[in-house]
């Protein structure tokens, strides 16, 4: 009988560990304390027993019986903190309820990132008017006077104020690189600054091409400045803006306002430079013109072109947002459709 | 620009083992961009000449016929519709695999083996539309296929190996080449690939006319035309040209057209510099170079009559223009069946002009596109030269019977003196004097070095302003030795304090607030204004600026307000949105207040503006005006900018008669926030919404120096929120009741704060009455209050409010 008893407590607290809810539980309970449960039969079997015996195993039986009681209560106890609030029937799968937040527009995105980046290598930000005359347009970036993007076709130059010297045709400025002069005028040598900004051109439309575009141009000029060092910085930039090694290189270009010029080419991030339609099969994909400072630019800055020297770059935002972002139709960025616009969180 | 490999190599010998992909790659990256190099013997791939041994008839159809075709190593049966189907005849053969035309129209399509009316074929026999050659081959009638008898080669020979089109075309973006007149011709690029790899290039001999009689050539602008070779050419004919001069023509993209013609564009395509040939017949007297006459006519090569400017230069005999110098010849001149003499016409003009007259009159050619640029007059003597073989080859009974060369205006060579050190610095390394001098000199520089310095004259054909200064020099060794083979180095710099940007760091903080604080979206739109807009939204276009060429006829003015691209954008949204908020921060521009930036500039008023509007359904116009006045109102908290008030004290043109306010700073009208007024969003075409829209002047914006948040103590005692209900007039403003319960309110007294909670009429309100609610926030810094204290507060605040405003108490 002491086996049995030892047994019956081995089992019992096992099943109690074991109950998953609290019908089962309650089952347990009755099945070893009920009327028919294994302890009460065991104490009805008591009486049957030698007196002298009768004491001590009615003693152990009921310590047993109190064991299970306390277990079961127990059990009880730590299931009820268990159990769920709400009904298992509770669907997790529910989509969030979005945060209400709105959205700076792609462009601004990314030109924010390329100020971080900029700015953590010690760059100002800088913008000039979006109204410029001929003079800051063309003139002191040494287009030559009859060079063909001053004319009407290319550059939106404004009513009444489309004739007469270079400091009074006014246009909307067809490029950065004016400013860079203004703020060279205005500022003390060395210099390193970005001044980004929207420029406009008389073409016509389609998906690659667009009327209005941001650019972000970026100069450094110093005391002995290699193009090489002008390199570095592209490649730094890129890296940090994309979040991984960009490859870049530079190659033979021709802009007026540097010499010598280079078209920058970034290893096309979509292939990883094997070629593919994004890149158009070569592996490379042009980004930006940059170079040194044309002495003529320098000049009309009011510095030395023996003494000084420096780098330019000037990045189209719209390509790069529109390879960071898949977009295929330049046009979208103006086109106010918030449909296109919440995308970019 | 298209180039051939095998044109190229005429004038250097490249080795036959160079890799094809390093070429490109290297001029890429030197001298020009290589978009592509298709190799022409692969366009032609499983095409092959077959003998046709056979022609019978097919047994299923008139039109067929069966033709039993040898093709080298067998003879197969081809079904094949032609009209010309000889036996004996040698025709081209698309076997199975080979990519055609079918009759020259659609996409390639691959060839099969098929069955044609129940007989089988292999392959088919090839009309020249249908390889893409009846620029080389042209189609007599629409059934005829390409008969190549003419040529000796065995049957089975490939295509391409038989007419000798074994070749490699280099498409070259023109746009990375406009700086190098140079470049325009086969010549100009053998040049940079001698460079690059030291190859050795070949001269041209200087022609030496020999003839006594000088044709007479006047040149009446000097400016216009340095210099015009004439010369007559007689004993000859109009006939094709040989096959490989029609070959080459063609896979660089020109047309052949006969001897004569395809002689100067020969020319033009191998050295840059273009020629012409006049009938001689219908050349009156003598040539002669001048501006073109007022009222004067000419009609050209392609049948179109021009009224000539004056600004135009002409090719004139001795009764009229008979052509517009550098851009087309005259139809009158022009090389006509019976044509047995010619004037010979190679001639220098000045770029801009003969740019003025292309465009004037819409007519872009390969020539004026090359004079444009700014081509050297030298190289006339390439020009002449090869003509004069040219024509001596194909004509050998041909005889020059005179000739003039007037050369008017010489070009000077530019000179240019590089310190060496200079050099050394900027490139970061020295590159070896031999080097420098190998590469310089393959190019056409002379080169001499001093100690310290070189001296180099630069050759006439980068003399045309390409190369000018020192920089110039510098760039020509740095890409001839090669971009990549100079070292990175690396940026250094002086510390000389934080960057420190106040105005700029504002832009960007109240452009984050906006949205991700305030649940707004940034919208770009264009720097020109739709008339319509302009209309709804200005009470007047005085003083707005315009394009003198704008992108459209109702798109002139230049924006003077955000505001009216943003009701457009409103228009676009509507359609899909019933609520949003946009914003865009941009310049707008003034045709007033013009400021001298810079010595004689004198630029018209600009500022940086924000403009925003919240749209939403128009039966709940208070919320959206709330929403709008949160924003606004919370902003120079959140973006640490000097805090703005509201008033009333101008209405905008485009607002609501009610629902207005403008935003001042320091008293002065920085901005407005308003309804837009039913009249102008019909007037923009806003059919359904409402929209409350807010500009503001960011130039006028004050960016605090750093954040000025003051810490508050924690009270205590804790603060009792207690609501107040009460019934006013309508008209009653806000303003009012708080300035009723805040005036003569005590430092220590226990109403430490009211808040507007909300303001209801409807149903349980008389007419002419609202009810408001206002929250009391009721507190002390010494105890905790008891419940009659709180009511004791709000017994004095209501008491307060109907003495001042008449205000009656609800339940």
């Amino acid at each position: 009988m002491k086996e049995k008893l030892e047994a019956l407590l081995r089992d019992g607290a096992e099943k109690i560990q074991n109950a998953k809810t609290e019908g089962e539980l309650q089952e347990i309970k009755g099945a070893l304390l009920g009327k028919q449960g294994s302890v009460t039969e065991l104490l009805k079997e008591i009486p049957k027993l030698d007196v002298s015996l009768r004491p001590e195993m009615g003693k152990a039986v009921n310590n047993v019986k109190a064991l299970l009681s306390e277990q079961i209560e127990g059990r009880r106890e730590e299931l009820k903190l268990k159990a769920s609030e709400i009904s298992p029937d509770f669907d997790c799968t529910i989509p969030g309820i979005e945060p209400k937040i709105g959205g700076l527009h792609p462009i601004t995105q990314m030109c924010y990132d390329l100020n971080d980046a900029f700015r953590s290598m010690g760059f100002e930000v800088f913008s000039g008017p979006e109204i410029t005359s001929e003079y800051f347009a063309f003139d002191n970036l040494n287009f030559p006077p009859n060079h063909p993007a001053r004319e009407s076709m290319d550059t939106y130059w404004l009513a009444g104020h489309d004739t007469g010297d270079a400091d009074k045709k006014l246009c909307l400025r067809p490029h950065l690189t004016g400013d860079s002069v203004r703020y060279m005028q205005t500022h003390k040598p060395p210099y390193r600054f970005v001044y980004p900004g929207r420029v406009y051109r008389n073409e016509t439309t389609d998906a690659r091409h667009e009327r209005a575009f941001f650019q972000y141009e970026a100069l450094i000029v110093d005391k002995d400045f290699t193009y090489t060092a002008g390199k570095v910085m592209i490649k730094s930039i890129l890296s940090k803006v994309f979040g991984q090694d960009v490859p870049v290189r530079m190659r033979a270009g021709f802009f007026p306002f540097v010499e010598p010029g280079f078209e920058i080419d970034m290893g096309c991030l979509v292939c990883g430079g094997k070629g593919c339609s994004v890149c158009k099969h070569v592996g490379w994909i042009e980004i930006m013109p940059g170079g040194t400072p044309h002495p003529n630019v320098l000049r009309s800055a009011g510095l030395d072109p023996d003494e000084y020297t420096g780098f330019y770059v000037n990045i189209g935002l719209d390509r790069l947002v529109m390879m960071r972002y898949g977009v295929d139709d330049v046009r979208l960025f103006h086109s106010t459709d918030l449909r296109f616009l919440k995308q970019f969180k | 620009m298209k180039l051939s490999l095998n044109w190229i190599k005429d004038f250097v010998k490249i080795p036959d083992d160079m890799d094809l992909t390093r070429l490109a790659y290297d001029l890429t990256m030197s001298t020009v961009e290589v978009e592509g190099a298709e190799s022409l013997a692969k366009r032609f791939d499983k095409i092959v000449v077959g003998e046709i041994k056979e022609v019978l008839p097919h047994p299923n159809a008139d039109k067929l016929r069966v033709c039993k075709v040898d093709i080298g190593e067998d003879v197969k049966d081809i079904v094949c519709g032609g009209s010309n189907l000889e036996p004996g005849m040698r025709v081209v053969v698309a076997c199975p695999g080979a990519m055609v035309r079918w009759h020259g129209e659609g996409e390639p399509v691959e060839i099969k083996n098929t069955k044609l009316r129940g007989v089988a074929s292999f392959g088919m026999i090839c009309a020249s539309t249908e390889v893409g050659l009846e620029d080389l081959f042209p189609l007599k009638d629409d059934h005829e296929i390409m008969d190549i008898t003419s040529f000796d080669v065995k049957a089975g020979t490939p295509l391409a190996t038989a007419l000798d089109l074994d070749d490699i075309i280099l498409e070259i973006d023109n746009k990375s080449m406009t700086n190098r007149p140079d470049l325009w011709g086969h010549y100009g690029i053998a040049r940079e690939i001698a460079a690059l790899y030291d190859l050795p290039l070949v001269e041209f001999e200087k022609y030496e006319p020999d003839v006594d009689a000088e044709y007479d050539v006047r040149i009446l602008d000097s400016d216009r035309c340095p210099r015009f070779i004439g010369a007559k050419v007689e004993g000859l004919s109009v006939k094709p040209s040989p096959f490989k001069m029609q070959s080459r023509i063609w896979r660089v993209g020109m047309r052949p057209i006969n001897a004569l013609v395809d002689i100067t564009n020969y020319v033009m395509l191998a050295t840059g510099q273009p020629t012409h040939v006049y009938d001689s017949n219908h050349i009156i007297d003598h040539i002669e170079v001048r501006r073109a006459n007022e009222g004067e006519t000419l009609q050209l090569l392609n049948d179109k009559v021009l009224e000539l400017s004056t600004d135009d230069l002409v090719i004139a005999d001795g009764e009229g223009a008979v052509g517009l110098a550098g851009v087309m010849g005259g139809g009158k001149d022009s090389v006509l069946p019976d044509t047995e003499s010619v004037i010979f016409e190679c001639a220098n003009f000045e770029s801009r002009g003969i740019r003025r007259t292309a465009l004037r009159y819409d007519n872009r050619t390969e020539a004026s596109s090359r004079y444009e640029k700014a081509v050297d007059p030298e190289r006339c003597d390439q020009a002449v030269s090869m003509a004069m073989e040219l024509f001596a080859k194909l004509y050998p009974e041909m005889k020059v019977t005179s000739y003039k060369d007037l050369y008017v205006k010489k070009l000077e060579k530019k000179e240019i003196d590089v310190e060496l050190e200079w050099l050394d610095r900027r490139l970061g390394m020295r590159i070896p004097q031999e080097v420098v001098a190998k590469k310089l000199g393959t190019m056409g520089y002379e080169v001499t070095f001093t100690e310290d310095s070189m001296h180099i004259v630069v050759p006439t054909w980068r003399s045309t302003g390409d190369v000018s200064i020192k920089a110039d020099i510098m760039e020509e060794v740095a890409r001839m030795y090669g971009y990549e083979n100079f070292q990175p180095t690396s940026i250094t710099t002086t510390f000389d304090g934080a960057i420190n940007q106040l105005e700029v760091d504002l832009v960007r903080r109240v452009k984050e607030y906006l949205a991700f604080r305030c649940n707004m979206q940034e919208i770009f739109t264009y720097p020109w204004m739709s008339d319509e807009f302009v209309h709804a939204i200005m009470p007047t276009t005085d003083g707005i600026l315009a394009l003198a060429t704008p992108p459209s006829p109702n798109e002139s003015y230049v924006r003077c307000s955000l505001l009216p691209n943003i009701c457009k954008a409103i228009v676009k949204n509507e359609r899909n949105f019933d609520e949003f908020d946009i914003f865009e921060e941009a310049q707008i521009f003034l045709d007033s207040d013009y400021t001298e930036e810079y010595k004689g500039e004198k630029l018209p008023c600009q500022k940086k503006h924000l403009g925003c509007a919240f749209v939403g359904k128009s039966d709940n116009i208070a919320e959206l005006f709330r929403r709008a006045k949160g924003v606004i109102g919370m902003m120079p908290r959140y973006t640490h900018m000097e805090a703005f008030t509201f008033e009333k004290v101008e209405k905008p043109y485009w607002a609501d008669e009610t629902v207005w306010l403008n935003i001042l700073l320091n008293g002065k009208r920085i901005g407005d926030l308003a309804l837009l007024s039913k009249k102008s969003a019909l007037a923009c075409g806003i059919k359904v919404l409402s929209a409350v829209l807010v500009e503001l002047d960011m130039d006028a914006l004050e960016p605090l120096k750093s954040r000025t948040n003051r810490y508050a103590r924690l009270p205590e005692f804790p603060m009792n929120e207690y609501d107040l209900s009460f019934v006013v007039d309508a008209s009653v403003k806000w303003a009012d009741i708080y300035g009723a319960i805040m005036t003569k309110k005590s430092d220590d007294s226990l109403l430490k704060e009211v808040k507007f909670v909300d303001e209801y009429t409807g149903k349980q309100i008389p007419a002419g009455k609202k009810s408001v609610t206002v929250r009391l926030v009721i507190g002390s810094g010494e105890k905790t209050l008891t419940g009659a204290e709180i009511e004791q507060v709000a017994k004095s605040t209501t008491k307060k409010l109907s003495k001042a405003i008449g205000v009656e108490i609800r339940g």
